[in-house]
């Protein structure tokens, strides 16, 4: 039988499905002003900095699963509103008003953290937190 | 004549206590846990408070910003801060400070340096956090006075008897501030906190002058800059027991043709000995962390 010459190809592991930024923290003019209301179930609640992340998923108007991330402040800014890092865990169901980015991805934020303004809507599991 | 009434009342006494002791284990138990991670106050909590004399030479204790008072300084320096009449421009995309509430007095050299550095905070220069070349963003230390211009929030200030040492709990910074008498040195290596020595100018007036500060570093959230000229002079001014005014002003003549007052007895309110601050830092791998969960998506086009 006659041996082919082997051709070998190396997968481009460095390829990935979205660009990667070089730094993904991003500052406020990448939201957009108007309030949109996320409902969907928690599926990871991050309490580190730079910022406080709650991931959830939560279906579009076409039934569509999305992956959400919505993004709050720091942890000491949270904590000065209320949040303590049990706030939300796994499977809760939450409603949250954010800000979502201009871009349309499913990125979120909670907005600023002043413990003198007016709180964002947030229900957790039927009961409004804030 | 039966027992069992008796062992019944003895049963449901039993329980009273059990659950009281319950509740008094659960309240303990809170109220352990509520010294840890303290919040600061609201300013209306020292409406109306009576505060007593000032200790004589003592700036020691832990010191709380209002957050009303705004000690935050995103917009850059409480007194400069870089934003137009009304709170306007914080978008950014401007080239220079021209038109800004309190402009500064910029030479061209500081204004050269000015335009190099991109700041990412909501300033009228504000630039996209991906070409932002603010050293912090990287987790470099906030440095000196950029600690006290950013994010002053509650500071724990301790005296021994040849030094003030100030703790910042942003960044986890902290500051030696030393009381010996020695002077300041000249032309020794920078430093991103830079040297500092203070004395007492009266029972109630501490004051600090630093010099040596790291040249990459920023003065401020808006970019400010600073050449290796930079003498910054502070007054802690002890107001009574419970009150301390904090003054900061900027000296460089190489980037600015007068000095300007950064904080101008500012506020700080004194703490109970127990209050335990709050972490705030900046770690690399939580940075890592926090890029992976957000999922690499572009926010902004480079």
């Amino acid at each position: 039988m006659r041996k082919r010459a082997g051709i070998v190809s190396l997968a481009v592991v460095g390829l990935l499905a979205v660009s990667m930024p070089l730094l993904a923290h991003h500052g406020n003019a990448a939201f957009d002003s108007k309030l949109t209301t996320v409902t969907g179930t928690v599926t990871e609640f991050f309490w580190a900095n730079p910022h406080v992340l709650v991931k959830l998923d939560a279906k579009d108007a076409s039934g569509k699963t999305l992956h959400w991330t919505v993004e709050a402040q720091n942890t000491v800014s949270m904590r000065a509103i209320g949040w303590r890092p049990d706030t939300f865990k796994p499977g809760d169901v939450v409603s949250i008003d954010v800000n979502q980015a201009k871009n349309g991805t499913p990125i979120g934020s909670t907005g600023g953290s002043s413990p003198t303004a007016p709180k964002r809507r947030i229900i957790i599991n039927g009961k409004q937190f804030q | 004549m039966s027992k069992r009434p008796l062992i019944l009342v003895v049963a449901v006494i039993s329980l009273g206590f059990s659950s009281a002791a319950r509740a008094q284990t659960a309240a303990d138990n809170q109220a352990q846990q509520d010294k840890w991670n303290n919040v600061s106050p609201l300013r209306s909590t020292y409406a109306g408070k009576k505060s007593g004399p000032a200790p004589v030479r003592d700036i020691s204790g832990i010191w709380d910003a209002a957050f009303e008072d705004g000690g935050r300084q995103t917009s850059g320096a409480k007194e400069h801060p870089a934003v137009y009449p009304g709170n306007k421009g914080t978008e950014g995309g401007h080239p220079d400070e021209t038109g800004i509430t309190h402009p500064l007095p910029y030479t061209p050299a500081g204004l050269a340096a000015l335009k190099a550095n991109h700041p990412s905070g909501p300033s009228v220069r504000q630039v996209r956090s991906a070409i932002s070349n603010d050293p912090i963003n990287e987790c470099d230390p906030l440095g000196f006075p950029y600690m006290e211009l950013f994010e002053l929030r509650t500071l724990d200030v301790i005296q021994t008897k040849n030094q003030v040492v100030v703790i910042s709990p942003f960044y986890g910074n902290y500051r030696i501030i030393w009381t010996d008498g020695r002077e300041l040195p000249k032309n020794e290596e920078p430093r991103w906190n830079g040297y500092s020595v203070g004395k007492w100018l009266n029972d109630y007036d501490f004051f600090i002058e630093t010099n040596g500060m790291m040249p990459q570093s920023w003065i401020d959230h808006a970019g400010r800059p600073h050449s290796d000229q930079l003498r910054v002079e502070e007054t802690w001014h002890r107001v009574d027991r419970d009150n301390m005014q904090l003054t900061l002003k900027i000296i460089d003549p190489k980037y600015y043709t007068e000095p300007w007052l950064a904080l101008d007895k500012f506020p700080l309110h004194l703490q109970p000995a127990d209050f335990d601050i709050q972490e705030l830092r900046c770690a690399p791998s939580e940075m890592v962390k926090y890029n992976d969960k957000v999922g690499g998506v572009v926010l902004e086009k480079k």
